[in-house]
Order: C-alpha cells, then structure tokens, then sequence
C-alpha cells in the first residue's frame, strides 16, 4: 500500500512562540489507515492535524524544518486551496466553521468552491446526505441545529468534497454520548470507503475498534505508538499514568442513567431548596420541576443529552431567564428570580467571556472595596493564581482562567457555583486539576456541573441530576 | 435573532429574487427618498403605491407584526403629511411639517431594508452579485462578514450575561469602564473566531482561483414580473410627465 502522508524530521516553532511545539517527529500514514493522535494538552497533536491540512504553514506562521507530503504532494509548494479538494477537515468548535446559515449550501460549501458543474454538486449532496442519513437536516437553518447535528453537517461539507484524507481535531469535545456515537458511526463509514483518517482527540471511549493505529505524543515527537487492539486493552490507570483519559467510560454513563437518578432524603437542615422551577419558550416546556432540595455544600452533575433543559434549569438558576417565577431558598430565607443573580454565578464553556479588567487582582476586585484587598490576594492565593496577580487574564491558559473566574465569585460571596462544561477539550491531567479544584471548594459553597464528561463526575461529584425533557 | 441575512428558509412565503429587491430599493430611494418628480400627480400617486409595497412584501414574507407597525405608522405619517400639515401655520408647521417630511421619505426605504435583511439568504445574495458580475473580490469578503455578524452578536449576548452576574451595570461602582468591559472580551472572542472561521474556509478551499460555481437556485418568476411591472409603470408615468403628456 502506498504512503498517504509522510512527516519527515520535522521541527516547528509558531512564530510567537519560545520553544518548538514538535521536535524531530517522523510519521507516515498508509493509505486508508485510520490514525488516532493522542497524549496530554501542548503536545502537538493539533499542530500534527494543521500540517497535514496545510493550515501550517500557508495560514499560521512559523518555523518549519523537514519534509510533510501529503499524498505525494509537498505542502510547503502546494497552495492551501488547492490541498481542499484531496484533504478535508473537521475542527473542534463547531461555531466558528461554518459559512452559510443554512445547511444544504453548507454541504455544497466546499464543492461550490472547487468549481463544479451544478448538477455534480446536486449529485455529491444527494450521495453524501443519503449516506449519513441526514436527510431530515436538510434546508434548515444552522442557528438552530444541536451542537451534534452541526458537526455532522460539518462531517458531510466535507464528505461532499470527496477528499482522500480527513483531518479531525477534537471532532467531539461538545457532543454528547448519543451524538459521538452517530460521530462514530460517519467515521466507519468513511473507513469503508478506504478513506485515510487522522483524529487528535483527548476523550477516547469512541474510538475503541475505529483506529488502526495510535500514536502518543508527548512534548512534540512520539514517544509510544500502539497498534488499535493492543491500546485498547489497556488498563484505565496504565492510561492515567501517561496522562491520557480513560477509555472505558461509556459504561459509567449507563450506570448513572439508570441507578442514581433517584434523590435521596437529605438533611433538611442544610439544604437549598428550589421550587416551581417551570420554563418554557413559547408552547414547550423546558424546564419543568416542581420542587427540588439540593444539599449544601455539594458537588452535583446535572446530566442529560443536548437540548434536554439542562441550561435552561441552570440560567434559571442563575436569574438569568426573565419571565421565571421560580424560588430558591436557602437556610430559610427565599431568593427570587432577581435575587438569584446575587447567590448564584455560572462559570461559563468559553471563559473568555466573562474576564473583563486588566490584571487578574482587579478582575476579582471587580465590585469590592480596595480595603479587601488582602481577601482578594488569600483567594488566588488558594486557587494557585497568586503569582499572576499582574499578568492579564486574557494572556493566562484556559484552565488559569477558569480559576480566576472561579476567584472572582468567590470574592463576590457567591454561594452557588454553576459550571458549564468545564472540561470540554481538557486531557487528562488539567481534568485532575479541575475535579481537585472543585473537591477543595468550601463546605459551604454548592457546586453544580452541566457536562458529558464522566470521568470527572467519577472524581469530584457527590450527587447526580438527571434532566430529560426538562423533567428529572 | 435580528441579525443580517438569516432568513428563515424552512418558513419564508413567498420568494423573490434578490435582484427584484434591490430594484425596489433603488426606485424606492429615487422616488420616495429623492421625490424625483413629485411635481407630476401620476408619479404622485405612483410614488405611496410602490411605498406601501414593502409593507405588502413583509405580509408575504410571515411577517405579520412587523408589516402592521410599520404599516400604521406610515399610513398615520402619510395621511399627517396631507391632511395636518397644510392647515397649521407657525412653528408647528415648521416641526411637524419637517418630521413628516423626513419620515415619509425614509420609511418606504427602511421598511424594504428589513425585508431584504430578513427574507434574503446569504447564498442567495452572492448568487445574485455573481450574476450581476460584481467580482469575488468584492463578494466572498462581504459573504464571510454576513457570517460573521451573527456569531459576534452572539458573543456580545454572552458577555451582557456574564457582566449580569457580575453586577456591572450602570449606577454600579465601575460605570466608568462599562465600555472597556464590554469590549476587551468582545475583541478577543472575535478575533479568535475570526481566525479560527477564515481556518477553516481556506481548508474548504474559498479563495482557490477556479470559477466558483453556486448551485443557489434564483431566478425571476410570475411574482418578480409583477413586482416589477408595477415599478416600471411608475419610471413610464415620470418619463411620460416629462414629455408633458401626463401631469
């Protein structure tokens, strides 16, 4: 069989950037193989998937040494759009790929772009839906398409495109397990068709009987590579130990659905009591429970499949949906809607959005008096953040971030926490991090998580919420 | 969401071509923005024919509460304009008179904006500009930036949110740097989508020097020809008054 792509001693440096991100990598993938990059945060996993596409080096900038061919063509001489047609690609966050606001000029994106005849483009959509079985998506607007419908449309644009190679980088880390399981489904079928595969991703239960051959990267060049069966026989802590996440977690999922859903009786006297939480956006229900006790100082997963009312209840929590009636209370005194936004903070998916000032100290500042400096500088000083007091919040990694955010409620006296997906695209260690994190957080403060992730449910959480069409 | 060409396809009613509309728009800015042969009654009368027809055109479309506000209001404005405005005197002429004035000129082409904004695709739109040989320079920028509108709409959303829970508002002890809260995040989230969007065109290949094909179905059909029809009789009606064989 032939050599799909070649990596030949390959040394990178991004352009901003000290220390090279892949040192002296050499791989070669065969021709319908189905490849799976794995190992830790920063260990080039993503940078190998922007080679591969070209996106390295025609779009980010940087050093490259070494020789990358990618079926027989050298990217270095080959412009980027003319690599569209033989490799596709499928990124990680679903929001920022896509073009059209509506789903069949999406799929017919790429094609359009290659200059094909109308009918053609009619015929590769018609094959390309019919194959993945999204005839029902068709025609519909992107704004209003789950987080797993996008990707599979995404999947499809590039499918239509009939590319020889497909890049996917972190195809999963917003999907949930039914949606993964449809994910995995398209990639078999694209193996059938002998197309050559590369994923990077850090959840690894999907794959499992899917990769050919996976390769563990660490700092930059490949330090382990396994063959399909055998990495998948390994054992959860053997995986641990190198800083991967486990791979037998589907079955976790299975348990909680069926055993935990039920709430146990807690003591009365310290818990927080929600009532009449019912939301509905205009005819349906999407948030529908009539009483609900949480104890104090818990850490509880809210669980459930996309579009299951899972941020809904949790905006309501928050005081952020208007026209909501609910109450909250807490050791007897009863918070209303607009109270809520007082008691409550969500640390949200995407950071970003909520780290305003200039310095991490004057972002948890933020709505104090400098009299409480000192209480400011004890907290960072908890959440290990204290020696980037000076340092920009927007400069710092995402999950320093998050520890300011976390910081800056806690300054504000919130007393309840809501995480939004706080481990999406995590690996293994920084979900350590973040489960410890939640573990230390003081009795007093309650914790909920809205996320697919069970491993980290495993590690941190005392109670499980199941939401189902809005209902527990 | 209220956002630029994010027409509802699954539920529009009917469909004109993008072409059709911005000949409305053009004939609308000649004659109601720029009362271009006002001094002709025919013209006159043709001129809130085709006015009320963007309103007709939001009904067509579903849009039945903005049709009606929009249509009360230029229907009040307008009859202002012919009953009031020439029985009062003084400096209520003077206000009412320039308010009717402004109003019933803008409007007709503010009410069409909405509907093209809310009834056109953005796939549409390019097909459109492609067949009339606007160049790709011009189009995929403005195809990408129409993208892109929604997504910072969204972003700006989420920030609104986070400053909530924050409690920075206005009255608030940070009023002052409102501005620069708002948009630091926005910047940062933008610019990140930004590359991360134009990443992911260039491996789809937008840009590539072949003829980019566009299979958007758009063409002109019976109500095209209507629409039309009655805007042209309104150019006949202002040539033939020129002429001074219509007044």
């Amino acid at each position: 069989m032939n050599d799909a792509t070649i990596l030949k001693n390959i040394l990178f440096r991004y352009a901003n950037g000290d220390t090279g991100v892949l040192n002296d990598l050499y791989l070669t993938v065969k021709q319908g193989e189905c490849i799976l990059l794995c190992g830790g945060s920063g260990c080039g996993k993503t940078t190998v998937t922007r080679l591969l596409n070209g996106l390295i080096p025609h779009y980010y900038e940087g050093k490259l040494d070494g020789e990358v061919s990618v079926l027989g063509k050298s990217i270095c001489d080959t412009a980027i759009e003319d690599l569209a047609g033989i490799v596709g690609s499928v990124f990680q966050n679903p929001r920022s790929q896509f073009f059209c606001v509506d789903t069949t000029a999406e799929i017919a994106f790429g094609c359009e772009n290659m200059g094909l005849s109308e009918t053609e483009i009619q015929r590769r959509i018609d094959n390309t839906v019919t194959d993945m079985q999204i005839q029902k998506l068709l025609g519909r607007s992107i704004f209003n398409l789950s987080g797993g419908e996008k990707q599979k449309i995404a999947c499809a644009g590039v499918a239509a495109m009939l590319p020889e190679l497909i890049v996917l980088d972190e195809p999963t880390s917003n999907l949930d397990l039914d949606a993964i399981d449809e994910l995995r489904e398209i990639i078999q079928k694209w193996k059938t068709h002998g197309k050559t595969i590369v994923i990077a991703e850090h959840r690894l239960g999907w794959l499992s009987g899917l990769c050919d051959r996976v390769i563990f990267m660490e700092s930059g060049s490949i330090s382990a590579e396994f063959t399909g069966e055998d990495f998948f026989s390994l054992q959860t802590d053997k995986l641990n130990s190198m800083g991967l996440r486990a791979i037998h977690t589907a079955n976790n999922y299975l348990e909680s659905r069926t055993g935990l859903t039920e709430i146990k009786p807690f003591n009365s006297s310290a818990v927080i009591t929600l009532e009449n939480f019912v939301y509905s956006y205009g005819k349906q229900d999407a948030v529908n429970i009539p009483k609900l006790e949480i104890p104090k100082g818990a850490v509880i997963a809210v669980v459930g499949h996309n579009g299951a009312g899972k941020s809904t209840f949790t905006k309501c929590l928050c005081g952020l949906q208007k026209r909501f009636k609910g109450t909250v209370s807490v050791d007897g005194k009863i918070y209303r809607s607009k109270d809520m936004m007082r008691l409550s903070y969500m640390v949200m998916q995407d950071v970003n959005h909520q780290l305003f000032a200039e310095t991490v100290l004057e972002e948890v500042m933020i709505g104090a008096d400098d009299s409480e400096q000192q209480t400011a500088l004890d907290i960072l000083e908890k959440l290990h953040i204290a020696e980037y007091k000076d340092r920009h919040p927007m400069s710092l990694s995402g999950g320093q971030k998050q520890r300011v955010a976390i910081a800056s409620a806690l300054m504000a006296g919130k007393k309840l926490l809501v995480f939004d997906e706080p481990t999406s695209g995590l690996d293994f260690s920084s979900m350590e991090c973040t489960a410890e994190l939640l573990r230390s957080l003081d009795k007093d403060i309650t914790v909920l998580i809205v996320t697919h992730d069970m491993e980290l449910i495993d590690r941190c959480c005392t109670h499980i919420l199941h939401i189902e069409e809005g209902k527990i | 969401m209220a956002a630029l060409f994010t027409a509802d396809i699954e539920n529009r009613g009917l469909v004109l071509d993008p072409r059709t509309k911005l000949f409305v728009m053009i004939t609308l800015v000649i004659f109601a923005l720029g009362g271009t042969g006002s001094d002709i009654s025919a013209v006159r009368y043709g001129t809130i024919a085709v006015s009320i027809l963007p309103v007709l055109l939001l009904m067509t479309a579903r849009q039945y509460k903005k049709a009606t506000v929009f249509g009360i209001l230029y229907a009040l404005i307008k009859s202002a304009e012919i009953f009031l405005v020439p029985n009062i005197t003084g400096a209520e002429l003077s206000i009412i008179g320039l308010c009717c004035l402004i109003f019933v000129r803008l409007m007709p082409g503010l009410i069409m904006g909405a509907y093209m904004l809310s009834s056109t695709t953005v796939s549409e739109f390019i097909a459109a500009m492609h067949r009339m040989h606007i160049p790709q320079q011009i189009t995929i920028p403005m195809s990408v930036m129409f993208r892109f509108f929604p997504t910072v709409l969204e972003e700006f959303t989420a920030i609104n949110t986070a400053m909530k829970m924050r409690d920075i508002r206005i009255g608030g002890k940070n009023a002052g740097k409102l501005v620069e809260y708002r948009l630091v995040p926005l910047m940062v989230c933008s610019v990140n989508i930004g590359s991360e969007l134009s990443a992911a065109a260039l491996t789809r290949g937008l840009g590539t020097k072949v003829r980019r094909t566009n299979i958007c179905k758009i063409g002109f059909h019976i109500q095209d020809i209507a629409v039309l029809l009655l805007i042209l009789t309104l150019y006949i009606f202002w040539i033939l008054g020129m002429f001074g064989v219509m007044k």
